[in-house]
Formats: structure tokens, C-alpha cells, sequence
């Protein structure tokens, strides 16, 4: 059997929305992850979709997907008795993840201050929306204000739209990735020291690095990049840039960046399956061949500069968008790609499930559902270690290891 | 004791644009010393693009200094050029990695073969090297030397199918999501538990990051959906499936926002309880007693006419106003803020002191984004700005590589150290 990174590590979680990942991620690492839940669980638990429509507390894919690996424990914070065992509990573990609000767990005598007198070597990570301190630390959080406040929202859609927001609770998905790495830096610290610590993260400022260059922009040029949707970062749309319709779908261009074969090789595979048009003859056979980064800049620095040419754009764009309409995104994926193409599929979650790379790696890892009589296929772990691979493990049931792991304490 | 939990674990940063940087420097800020590999026969892209600090008089700067993309992503490195092309210069990157602790590229693997870093080769010099290889599609499968970066890593992960209205095209989310915390945290998540298993056996290991499973993973329940239901699902816009309202609500413009004045509000409202708080915090209590809006069941079904009604009532309100009223009565809102927001206005950011401000030589005093995890005994430091492209040269080939003046300017004549 595998050695595991995390191996003799245990782990209390007091996580629900934001914090279940961070969990995750140690749990398929190999630490035992146990998480703490409220009586008829949490929000995860409750949330859809469910599988095959069945809804119960241990059918939620949501609650599945951030909870792999783990062991579920159920005490009521809310009584006496359901405290002093989580206090128990935490004590016995090397570290607590938590991501209630402020406050909450110090008034229920589980608060970083009181555990870690009585356990110095405690690693105590808090993942909440806004952080431990700062006038905003008690706001009330939910991930599209996280993703809001932290600058991502701002950025994503069309000029003319709402903001839009990223999908997958990406400001809790990046808490609880920035707390992994907190917890295993203090972790590291811990077994080298003795001494544990407050790992604090704000979903806000977790997320905001992912503001790409807007922060940047900000600070060396006092502009604020804006939502521009297809366009990106872009002034004037280019042919061979953005988003295409494609035969059932669509796929995602970036043909003059560099690093990828030039504009030319695009016009060869159209002409392959005899659908360069006019784009192989003047004017616009030299267009397409000067289409490329030194254009791109070049439009960057002034776009007044293409607006000679911008009927001659459109009508290569046009030829474009004619030839990736008679293909399938998957068929325009890899032949383009085989050409050295910066082309993307716009993947639906069908074309990931059936991906040709994810698949001939054998990502997928096949779960066990004894209490359903199934085995479901996951998406497997985010890396692989050679030496200790993550392993994933069915999530647990509501409840599932509570009298084991409650026996087994001191 | 140390402050530093990291100190005394040197980093061979073989990366470049987003993803790998920001994973190393992630490791230098908590005390690792981080070398970062670069050549201006390949210069990391990131060096010249925007934004660039600007000349007193308004234009920008130009050279591979002055980049705050590339900066934000290097502090406190060591920059070593170095012509991994040639030979020698593969001779002096093995010699690195026989003193560094961990090894990080993003390189495609065809890049990697070419220059002799694959796994066996540099573990046959180091065998303790912790060795993180995050190439967008892994180091082996038929889609293994597929090109892209976020840009095209966003549409292929599915990100770009599954965010934004569902009656518009894919679009993407503006920028390369996956580049910044997906993958980098995954990188260095990976690092810290190989590092774990050093302690404890001596042994280093390969760690494989293939950024499309890296990224996938995270996609929500997406593709397990798909895996366990065959649904196919596809943008659901602002909307959620637990939250009504859940969405963003225009307000009142600020026209001191800079080239970005309309102002929205992020709401949500997972419970009967916030519903009627918003409408008593935005001074509308009878709309709780309005039958379409009883239950999250009646709004769920009333959607639209909901979420008109909240942006009628927000559009005359100061966006952080309306916040400030929700937040007061417990309800979940924030303001959808711009970089100015950030970095100027947001009293909270400022008082947590996220963004650090460090001088450089050539852009001037400038922010870079701290660390998102705040270790109450052992915080993280940028300790310095990014570094000049070769600044390091010098002292990392005489201090790191053990090699003498006489050796560095031979390689400095060869075009080696370029």
C-alpha cells in the first residue's frame, strides 16, 4: 500500500460551504479528516443537484465533491454535552479547520485562544468570508459577495451586462486553497517547533489576486480594467481571437498569441477541407499573413491604427466563422491543436466527462456507494505524487463514524 | 525560533507566466530563497506586457522591468539568467537543482525534454528534490504537448460553458481564472505534503500537475454531475440554487470611480429570515407579505419579477450604502468592487493591510498582492521587490553555484548566463 504525505496527521473540521475543500485537499493526502456536522447536517448537504434525484443528507453532490475521504462525526454545538466532546476532540487532532463566523466557536469554549492554552502545538485555521479582524470581519458572507467584494465579479461578462459570476463557489474554492497551503506551512512549522498557530484567511483577499492585472493596473496607472467580455484584453475583436460557434457548441480562439503556430497555418487547414474561400487570394492573402503578435501589440498600443483595414478584418472573420461552424468543438480542438494552434474547446461538463486526454489517463476514479448499491464516477484528485499519491475515498454518510471516533477518545 | 517557517529551503523556480511564479513566490514569502531561471532568449511573456509603470509624463516605461503583471508574481526572487539551449547552461541548471530543495516548471513537456529537466535527469543529481511539473495538460497522454495557458485553459476546463447568462455566448470570465490560485495553491499544496514526507524518509518525489485536472477538479459539481446523472448542465448566470434573491442589483453610478462608474450590489439571501431582513433594511417591510415572495419556493419561481423589484429598490441608493444597511441587519452583500475599491477604498482591505507596497528600482514604489493566509506567529514577508531580468546572475552563480569571477565572466563570454 501507498505511503501517504499526510499520514498520522489528524485533522477536526468545523466546516461547511467555505471550508469543506480546504478538508478535501488534506483528506486525499492522506490525514484523517473528521469532520464535525450539526444535527441533519449542513448547507452542503441540503444543497442540489442530488443523486438520481434522490435527496437525503448523504445524496448531495454538492456536499460530495468537497468532502471525499473524510470521516463525519455529528455533535450539537448548541448543547453542553456536544461541546465538551468536539473540545475533546480538536484536542486529540493536530489540527481544527473552521469556517463559522467570528465569535461563534470562542462562545461555545472552542475558540483559538482557550485551545491553544490548553494545546500549544495546535494548528487552528479560521476560513471565513472577510477574516478574524478589520471592520468588516463580522459581515455576513456568501460566495457571490466574496467573489464581489474581491474584485472578480467586476471583471467577468459583457460591458453591457451584469457583472457575472464565476462558477463553482470560486471564492470559497480559493479560501479553502489558500488555507491548505496555511495549514500545511503551520503544520510543517508545528512538527519542526512544537508550536502551533491562528491560520486566518479571508475569502475576500483569497480570491483577489485573481483580479489578474486589474490591481496592477490600478496602482501603476490609476485605470481600472473593466468587464469587456469577448473581447478580453483586446481593443478591436481580431479574427483568430475569442469565442466561435462551433457544430453543437463552441470553441475558444487565441491563434495570435504566441507560442502557437502563426495565422497562416490556420488559413492551411481551412484550405485542407476546401473552406479557405477568398482568404488565399489579394487583398486578403496578405492580411492573413500579417496577422500576427507584432499586429496584436500594435493594436494594443493604437487601434485608430486598424481602422483601414477593419472591413478587410471582418471579412477574414466572417471566413472564420464559416469554417468553425461546420466543425465539432472536439474536431476543431484536436486538429487544430495538432497544428500547433492555440485552440479550445469551450468544454461542456459532457465533453469533460468524455475528454480524450482525462480519459487515457485514467483520471476518473470509480467510488463505491455500498448504502446505494452504486459506484459513481469522481474527478480525480489535482495532482499526482509519485511517492504518495492523493487517494480518494467515498465521502461519508451523515453521522457515519460518530460513535467509532467519539469511543476511541481519551 | 524562526520566523520564517520556510528558511533554509532554497527553490529552483524553472517557470514562468502566471501559475508556476506565484506558487514559488508563495514559498519565498514563508522564507524559502527562490531562484527564478529565466533567459532573455526566452523572456517570460508576462515581462512585456501591461501594465507598465508610467514616466512623469504619462508614458509608459518600457524595458523587462516594468511590468507590474510580471512583478506582482516574482517578489523578493533571485533572478539567474540562464540559456538553457545550450549545453552548459544545462550543465549549470542541474548544478542548481543539486542544491535546491524543491524544482518547479510549468513548461510543456516537449520544452522540458529539450532542455534535459525531465524527472529522471534531475533526480539522478538531486534524488531529494521535491520536483512539481504543472504543464496544462500533464507529461504524458495524447493531448500532452497541446498548447494554451488560462487563456485557453479557462473554455477548456469548462469555466467558460458554465459561467455568465445563459442567453449569451461562453465568453469567459475576463480573465485567465486558473492561473492564480487554482493552480498555483494546488502546486504548493502538493509541495508542502512531498516536503512532509522528506522530513520524515529523505526521499524527494514527482509531483505531476497537469493543470486541466487541477482546474476541473474545482468545477463545481459540473462534471460529477454529468458522471453520475448524465445531466449535461450548463450556465445558470447569477442565480443559485439554495439563494433567492442571489444576484447583483445595479445602484446608484459613482462617477468617481474611475473609467468604471456603474456600481452594483452582490445580494444573497439563503433563508425567509434574510428576505426579510433586505426588505426592511431597504425600507420596503409589506413586500414580505407579498405572496409571490413568501417562501424561497415562491421566489425561486418568481425570479424575475424579484429580482426587478431589488434593483428597483437598490438603483437610488450609494452601492455602499445599501451594503452597509443589509450587512447591519445580517444579510449577505457586498459591493461588486473595481481595483480602485481595493486598493484605496475598502477600509477593511486597508486595515488588514493585505497589499504590499515595496520599491523597485524601476517602476517605483508599487503593490503586490500579500499573502491570502495569515499565520499569527509566523507571517509571511515580501522581503523585496522583483527582480531586475538577471539581476541575480552574479551572486547566485558565485554564491549558490560555487563558481568563481573568473568562471562567470567565461560563461558571460560564451552567451551562457543570457
Amino acid at each position: 500500500m501507498a505511503d501517504r504525505a499526510l499520514a498520522g496527521l489528524r485533522v477536526v473540521e468545523l466546516t461547511d460551504e467555505i471550508g469543506s475543500y480546504c478538508g478535501r485537499l488534506l483528506a486525499d493526502l492522506g490525514a484523517e479528516v473528521i469532520k464535525v456536522e450539526p444535527p441533519g447536517g449542513g448547507v452542503q448537504r441540503a444543497t442540489p443537484p442530488f443523486y438520481r434525484d434522490h435527496v437525503s443528507p448523504d445524496t448531495s453532490l454538492a456536499f460530495w465533491i468537497h468532502n471525499t475521504s473524510k470521516k463525519s462525526v455529528v455533535l450539537d454545538l448548541e448543547t453542553p454535552e456536544g461541546r465538551a466532546a468536539a473540545y475533546r476532540l480538536v484536542l486529540s487532532a493536530d489540527a481544527l479547520i473552521e469556517d463559522r463566523q467570528p465569535g461563534f466557536l470562542a462562545d461555545r469554549s472552542l475558540g483559538y485562544a482557550a485551545l491553544h492554552s490548553e494545546k500549544p502545538s495546535l494548528v487552528y485555521t479560521s476560513i471565513t468570508g472577510f477574516g478574524q479582524s478589520g471592520p468588516h470581519a463580522g459581515y455576513a458572507y456568501s460566495d457571490i459577495v466574496g467573489q464581489a467584494m474581491g474584485g472578480l465579479m467586476t471583471l467577468a461578462g459583457e460591458p453591457a451586462d451584469p457583472p457575472n459570476l464565476v462558477y463553482g463557489h470560486q471564492a470559497d474554492v480559493s479560501a479553502s486553497i489558500q488555507a491548505a497551503q496555511g495549514t500545511l506551512i503551520a503544520l510543517l512549522h508545528a512538527e519542526a517547533t512544537g508550536f502551533g498557530q491562528h491560520v486566518d484567511v479571508s475569502a475576500q483577499e483569497a480570491v483577489s489576486i485573481s483580479q489578474e492585472t486589474a490591481m496592477q493596473t490600478w496602482d501603476l496607472q490609476k485605470r481600472n480594467r473593466v468587464r469587456t467580455g469577448e473581447r478580453g484584453m483586446l481593443p478591436v475583436s481580431l479574427p483568430g481571437v475569442g469565442v466561435y460557434p462551433a457544430r453543437g457548441g463552441y470553441v475558444s480562439l487565441f491563434v495570435l498569441a504566441p507560442g502557437g503556430a502563426d495565422f497562416p497555418e490556420l488559413v492551411n487547414w481551412m484550405r485542407e477541407r476546401g473552406m479557405a474561400e477568398d482568404l488565399d487570394e489579394p487583398p486578403y492573402a496578405d492580411l492573413c499573413n500579417a496577422l500576427t503578435m507584432a499586429m496584436l501589440t500594435q493594436a494594443l498600443g493604437d487601434p485608430s491604427k486598424l481602422e483601414d483595414l477593419a472591413p478587410a478584418l471582418a471579412h477574414v472573420n466572417a471566413g472564420l466563422g464559416r469554417f468553425f461552424a461546420s466543425l465539432t468543438p472536439t474536431e476543431a480542438y484536436e486538429e487544430g491543436q495538432g497544428r500547433r494552434l492555440l485552440v479550445g474547446i469551450v468544454s461542456t461538463p459532457q465533453d469533460l466527462g468524455q475528454n480524450t486526454q482525462l480519459r487515457a489517463r485514467h483520471w476518473f476514479k470509480q467510488l463505491s456507494f455500498d448504502y446505494l448499491n452504486a459506484t459513481v464516477e469522481f474527478p480525480g484528485p489535482p495532482y499526482r505524487l509519485s511517492e504518495t499519491p492523493a487517494l480518494i475515498a467515498r465521502p461519508p454518510r451523515l453521522g457515519e463514524h460518530t460513535a467509532e471516533v467519539l469511543a476511541a477518545l481519551p | 525560533m524562526s520566523t520564517r517557517p520556510l528558511a533554509g529551503l532554497r527553490v529552483a523556480d524553472f517557470s514562468w507566466f502566471g501559475a508556476g511564479p506565484i506558487g514559488a513566490q508563495t514559498l519565498g514569502t514563508f522564507g524559502a530563497e527562490v531562484v527564478r531561471v529565466e533567459s532573455e532568449t526566452r523572456v517570460d511573456s508576462l515581462r512585456v506586457v501591461q501594465p507598465f509603470a508610467l514616466e512623469p509624463d504619462g508614458s509608459y516605461k518600457t524595458g523587462y522591468n516594468v511590468s507590474g503583471y510580471f512583478n506582482n508574481y516574482n517578489a523578493a526572487k533571485f533572478s539567474l539568467q540562464l540559456n538553457l539551449n545550450l549545453p552548459r547552461g544545462q550543465q549549470l541548471a542541474y548544478r542548481l537543482i543539486e542544491r535546491s530543495d524543491v524544482f518547479i516548471t510549468n513548461f510543456t513537456p516537449r520544452v522540458i525534454e529539450k532542455w534535459n529537466l525531465r524527472y529522471e535527469q534531475i533526480a539522478a543529481v538531486n534524488p531529494r528534490v521535491v520536483a512539481a511539473y504543472a504543464p496544462m495538460q500533464g507529461l504524458v497522454g495524447p493531448h500532452r504537448d497541446f498548447l494554451g495557458f488560462g487563456a485557453v485553459l479557462t473554455p477548456v476546463t469548462g469555466i467558460s460553458h458554465m459561467s455568465g447568462f445563459p442567453d449569451r455566448p461562453p465568453v469567459g470570465v475576463g480573465t485567465n481564472y486558473p492561473d492564480y490560485v487554482v493552480n498555483p495553491g494546488h502546486t504548493v499544496t502538493a509541495i508542502l505534503a512531498a516536503l512532509r514526507y522528506r522530513n520524515r524518509t529523505g526521499k524527494g518525489q514527482l509531483i505531476e500537475l497537469p493543470q486541466i485536472e487541477s482546474v476541473v477538479n474545482v468545477l463545481g459539481t459540473a462534471v460529477l454531475d454529468y458522471l453520475a446523472n448524465g445531466a449535461n448542465p450548463g450556465r445558470g448566470g447569477n442565480r443559485s440554487s439554495v439563494a433567492a434573491p442571489h444576484g447583483v442589483y445595479r445602484c446608484q453610478d459613482d462617477p468617481s470611480s474611475v473609467n468604471s462608474p456603474d456600481r452594483w450590489l452582490a445580494v444573497a439571501c439563503p433563508g425567509d429570515a434574510e428576505w426579510a431582513a433586505l426588505c426592511e433594511a431597504l425600507g420596503h417591510p409589506e413586500a414580505v407579505s407579498d405572496p409571490r415572495f413568501a417562501t424561497f419556493a415562491d421566489r425561486k419561481a418568481n425570479e424575475d419579477a424579484l429580482d426587478a423589484l431589488v434593483g428597483q429598490w437598490t438603483a437610488p441608493l450609494r452601492a455602499e450604502d445599501a451594503m452597509t444597511a443589509l450587512q447591519a441587519h445580517g444579510v449577505p452583500a457586498g459591493v461588486v468592487q473595481n481595483a480602485q475599491d481595493l486598493l484605496d477604498r475598502d477600509p477593511h482591505m486597508r486595515a488588514r493591510g493585505y497589499y504590499r507596497y515595496l520599491d523597485h528600482p524601476e517602476t517605483g514604489r508599487a503593490a503586490y498582492d500579500g499573502p491570502a493566509f495569515v499565520l499569527s506567529e509566523t507571517p509571511g514577508e515580501l522581503t523585496a521587490p522583483a527582480p531586475l531580468l538577471g539581476q541575480h546572475t552574479m551572486e547566485v552563480c558565485e554564491r549558490i553555484l560555487g563558481l568563481s569571477t573568473d568562471e562567470v565572466a567565461d560563461l558571460l563570454a560564451e552567451g551562457v548566463l543570457l
